[in-house]
């Protein structure tokens, strides 16, 4: 157990030292804006199909699961506020990160790992150059970017399917599913909604990379990076789920008195 | 000239090297040969600075650079070139790119002579029209080839190998012993290789040391090699009998 936990802190404390050397990195110099946009593109293509079908049905099973609550109460009327809150501020951020996670993630794991293990990184630095400028620091800005781009594609893939469901399987018509959205889901649910899938973002960018980064033992050392990857970012992503939920709770109280 | 004074490398409560010193002549090839996991890597990789020596001192040319900064280490790198146990070729770069790849990074050179550089680099290694072919697209034996060509594009004084050999088949084997000898005769540069292959090493290196278990056992010209009654290298130099 205090193994476990020692291993714990050890990890924290090397992925932030890492987070910022790939920050100082940025600002020591020149670093390749076309190598960002041509991963981002990348990163966002190889899983918006995913990322938008897992939104859709994560959107679905919300409103099947409220429909079943709420239809005993006569309150249908509400299915389209509750859904659609109970999935921007909670639901939808935290399981799309968690596809996100298994894809990008073990994807960019996988291919650091392999990098460094067949001593592509080394070259890097033999041949005059910075692999966390060259290599790390792209990729790192390009999963932030995509991920919050795909999370946030997630999210409105999600209202799409709590609609669908709620016409088909809960029998109400689409005016009455959106009337009660806007009062119910508040531009604070939405910019939290949004403040959650960019930490997300920025938890999944800094486990992978380190991960990667830190690989040893060929194909081996490969393969234990990437399970690493997916459930260290996956403890990391429903620890800051708590976290934020815990803040902007604390943000909106302070604001709004509520 | 390159040397080292009583290097010595810990991982953790491992000890790998164990006060090394030895030193090598500007325009020598030296073999450095052992068995599996006795530091040898390890020692070539403390001299770019891709490792740090625990302690000790390693100089190159006149400088002392044992505990340069990562910045520090860039003018080093530029003069000695290190060449990878694996081809370590950027898999999503052509082979031009590859090549191109230190160039780009070490000089400001225009298009046309970077295009020159890398043709005549590649004509070095006995290898054309590959230029836009990706590395997964040739064979193990090019992609050596390839990566002997991309470290001599910088211009290296001292080129470094890593096991250069490891994974070929003989054909191939003798044609890359070749090409460092002929390398580092034509570069005129210092090398120093790493390597299981003593028939090559008699046949091409100006001094020889073995190394086991962080030691140097022993060391001298091909012809003192030769001679040693140290056990381990008379087991190596029994392989070559029986070649």
């Amino acid at each position: 157990m205090l193994n476990a936990i020692g291993k714990g802190i050890e990890f924290i404390g090397g992925c932030t030292l890492f987070v910022g050397e790939i920050i100082h990195s940025g600002f020591r110099g020149k670093f390749s804006t076309h190598e960002i946009a041509e991963q981002t593109w990348r990163v966002s293509m190889q899983s918006l199909s995913t990322t938008a079908l897992a939104g859709f049905f994560v959107g679905a099973i919300m409103t099947v699961q409220f429909t079943m609550q709420i239809q005993q109460f006569g309150a249908l009327g509400y299915l389209g506020g509750l859904s659609t809150s109970g999935t921007i501020r909670e639901i939808g951020p935290l399981l799309i990160a968690f596809m996100l996670s298994g894809k990008v993630g073990a994807f960019t794991s996988a291919e650091l790992g392999t990098m460094k293990v067949t001593e592509q990184l080394d070259a890097i630095r033999c041949l005059g150059s910075s692999p966390i400028r060259e290599i790390i620091l792209p990729r790192y800005i390009a999963i932030i970017l995509s991920s919050f781009f795909l999370l946030t594609i997630g999210l409105f893939m999600s209202i799409g399917g709590g609609l669908l469901l709620g016409m088909f399987f809960s029998g109400i018509n689409y005016e009455e599913y959106l009337r009660h959205i806007p009062t119910i889901v508040a531009w604070p649910s939405i910019l939290i909604g949004l403040f959650k899938c960019l930490v997300f973002s920025i938890i999944l960018a800094s486990i992978c990379t380190y991960r990667g980064y830190t690989t040893t033992g060929g194909a081996k050392g490969v393969g234990q990076a990437v399970v690493n990857t997916a459930v260290a970012t996956m403890i990391g992503i429903v620890v800051a789920d708590w976290v934020t939920s815990y803040i902007s709770e604390a943000i909106q109280n302070f604001f709004l008195g509520a | 000239m390159i040397k080292f004074e009583n290097l010595v490398k810990k991982f953790g409560d491992r000890t790998i090297l164990k006060g090394i010193s030895f030193e090598v002549n500007k325009g020598d090839i030296l073999f450095i040969l052992g068995t599996s996991g006795t530091g040898k890597s390890v020692l070539l990789k403390n001299i770019v600075g891709l490792l740090k020596p625990t302690s000790g001192k390693i100089w190159i040319d006149k400088e002392e650079v044992s505990q340069y900064s990562e910045e520090q280490y860039l003018p080093i790198r530029k003069k000695c070139g290190m060449v990878f146990q694996h081809p370590a070729l950027f898999d999503s770069l052509n082979i031009f790119e590859n090549v191109a790849f230190g160039l780009r990074r070490h000089y400001q050179l225009d298009e046309s002579e970077i295009q020159k550089r890398v043709k005549e680099c590649l004509q070095l290694v006995n290898l054309q029209g590959i230029e836009d072919k990706l590395p997964q697209d040739i064979s193990y034996g090019m992609q050596k080839r390839v990566s002997l060509a991309r470290t001599v594009a910088v211009g290296p004084e001292v080129l470094l190998f890593d096991e250069p050999t490891t994974g070929l088949d003989p054909v191939t084997t003798n044609a890359v012993n070749k090409l460092i000898k002929d390398l580092s005769r034509k570069l005129k540069t210092t090398s120093i290789v790493v390597s299981h292959d003593m028939h090559c090493a008699l046949d091409i290196a100006d001094k020889i040391i073995v190394l086991d278990k962080g030691n140097i056992i022993e060391q001298g010209t091909p012809d003192e090699i030769k001679k040693s009654q140290v056990e381990l290298v008379v087991g190596f130099l029994e392989e070559v009998e029986h070649a």
